[in-house]
């Protein structure tokens, strides 16, 4: 019928427009990975325009392989994903089982808790790096000359004094320094996505078999049992959906890594891609094709998930 | 048992009472940072004045001047909001066509266009600059509205596409019966019934839109420029415009929060993909 093939080609738009999306960026990535390509070059200014004549074959991938930039980036972004995607998960758990019991203002807390996640990264991240961590004029800074004058003026107190006077001056802690720049992205970050394995974590409880629990205290099963037995593997799923969505988010955090410290002692792949493409764009495509495999690692096991919800 | 004991009398008030502790925590920063917002540049950063100054609007009045904040707020509406409405015209027909008239392959174009999204974005960012420049189309509003249409489509089809499998086959069918063409099917069936799904979805789509922040970073300069380029454009202040850098961004992200109190439930939708219920 005709009129059948008609819906079918409603689909056409999306796919066509996606499908360049995808191809014709990631196709010129790839070319450009295969050949000697930089945008300034006195001594070469043949290669400042793309061209086959310029084939490097694998030279560029050797090239970042050889960058000790390169080794770091990988090491920092594992890093700084794992340990965002631990704290999420731990603490999402955590709360979403201590909230999902109906108590006084359930509904507020839901909202306020939910707030970070609709935050704008760029936002984020000044705020934290700012108003909050800065070590002399945010909060931290405040706090460490609050207390340390709390304690010099103790150590003047009598009786007790001696004891203050053996004390150390705190000292604030300056997050946008090399050792340091990775934890304020990785405090901020964590912040803003709690609140989404929280939600998703708390709509994972509500379809937990109630009689099943209800059965378990008959049988004089304590919280910790029932928890651990019951609700944990219960969400089993679900934590898994966090971390591979939370963990292709991740791979390429940005905006955050920008602002808190201009990726100083704190680059990723996509800092050190954008740090390439500011000249040697043969190197950043390989380091983008480096990315991409990244990611698909941890993609393929996460469409496989959810392919099987799909059509049920 | 003792321990039933100490459980009841942990969730009459221990519980709440926690709760309540982490979801302050939670939302003290954003607190912190309106908070900031009514202090002027001075007062904001003195000890004395951490909790008790004297309010003031100025900052939120100096926007325009300070920041020149409207122009970029206007590039967020334009941008975020036309982008919603080319999704949804480019991605309802093709949920209806997956939902309605699915074939063998449509699980699998469903699940390609998710792995689209699953793209590191940094490692196309030559290629797209390149483009984009090529074809005069770098800093141009028209570039960001496709940009972020692309980069939502996938989980706007995704949505819509579970949405729409909810509805009874009859009804559309019932509509082709009465002559409705493919147009009218979805006009006058499908939308009306779809209403709120369709609408949550579009407000999904408008807030990630809002938050994005690399592309409308990367391929911006002035024109098309939207609060994420703002706020990343004014980083690092030292402190000495922590007021009206705090008004600024209360004032990028405020709508957008109380927006998203009214999407939770979409919300997890959208970012699973349907896989938790």
């Amino acid at each position: 019928m005709s009129d059948r093939k008609l819906p079918r080609l409603l689909q056409t738009p999306a796919v066509l427009l996606l499908l360049i999306w995808m191809l014709i960026p990631l196709g010129m990535t790839l070319y450009f990975s295969f050949i000697r390509y930089v945008l300034n070059s006195l001594r070469r200014p043949e290669w400042t325009s793309p061209s086959l004549s310029n084939w490097r074959g694998f030279g560029n991938y050797e090239f970042v392989l050889n960058s000790k930039d390169f080794l770091f980036a990988i090491q920092n972004s594992l890093f700084i994903v794992c340990s965002i995607l631990f704290l999420t998960v731990v603490l999402g758990v955590l709360i979403a089982v201590l909230i999902n019991k109906t108590f006084p203002g359930q509904g507020v807390v839901r909202v306020l808790l939910i707030s970070p996640f609709f935050v704008m990264p760029a936002v984020n991240a000044v705020l934290w790096i700012n108003m909050i961590l800065d070590p002399v004029l945010g909060l931290q800074g405040i706090a460490v000359s609050g207390i340390n004058d709390v304690i010099s003026g103790l150590q003047d107190a009598p009786l007790v004094g001696w004891f203050f006077g053996l004390w150390p001056q705190f000292e604030p802690i300056s997050f946008r320094a090399t050792q340091t720049s990775a934890y304020a992205v990785i405090t901020m970050v964590t912040w803003q996505w709690t609140p989404f394995a929280v939600l998703i974590f708390m709509t994972s409880l509500q379809s937990e078999d109630q009689q099943q629990k209800e059965a378990a205290v008959l049988d004089g099963a304590n919280s910790w049992s029932q928890f651990r037995f019951l609700t944990l593997p219960h969400l089993a799923r679900p934590i898994a959906i966090v971390v591979m969505i939370q963990a292709i988010y991740h791979l390429s955090l940005y905006a955050e890594i920008e602002i808190v410290s201009r990726g100083n002692g704190n680059k990723n792949l996509p800092y050190l891609i954008g740090e390439f493409a500011n000249n040697n764009i043969g190197a950043a495509s390989a380091t983008g094709i480096f990315a991409v495999i990244l990611a698909n690692i941890v993609a393929i096991f996460l469409l496989r998930m959810i392919g099987k919800t799909l059509m049920e | 048992m003792p321990i039933v004991a100490n459980a009841s009398r942990f969730s009459k008030f221990g519980r709440p009472t926690l709760a309540w502790i982490v979801g302050i925590l939670f939302f003290f920063p954003i607190f912190w940072m309106v908070l900031t917002s009514f202090k002027t540049d001075a007062d904001a950063v003195k000890p004395e004045h951490l909790i008790f100054f004297k309010p003031t609007f100025d900052n939120y009045l100096n926007m325009t001047e300070n920041y020149d904040y409207w122009r970029f707020a206007k590039n967020s509406v334009i941008t975020a909001v036309m982008a919603t409405v080319f999704t949804l015209v480019v991605g309802i027909p093709c949920a209806y066509a997956m939902a309605f008239n699915p074939s063998r392959a449509t699980k699998d174009v469903l699940m390609w266009m998710l792995s689209t999204k699953m793209l590191p974005a940094a490692a196309v960012l030559y290629p797209m600059t390149f483009i984009t420049k090529t074809a005069g189309l770098f800093d141009t509003h028209f570039l960001i509205i496709l940009v972020l249409s692309l980069i939502n489509m996938p989980i706007v089809i995704w949505m819509l596409f579970t949405y729409f499998k909810e509805i009874p086959k009859d009804i559309i069918e019932a509509g082709q019966m009465d002559g409705a063409n493919t147009w009218g099917e979805i006009t006058e069936i499908l939308v009306p019934l779809a209403w709120g799904g369709i609408a949550s979805t579009a407000l999904l789509c408008f807030i990630f839109c809002w938050n994005e922040a690399y592309w409308t970073v990367r391929l911006t300069t002035t024109d098309a420029a939207t609060l994420s380029k703002l706020i990343e454009g004014n980083r690092a202040p030292e402190g000495l415009f922590f007021g009206r850098l705090s008004a600024v961004s209360a004032a990028a992200v405020g709508p957008i929060v109380v927006l998203g109190w009214f999407c939770q439930k979409q919300l997890v939708q959208g970012l699973t993909f349907g896989a938790v219920k």
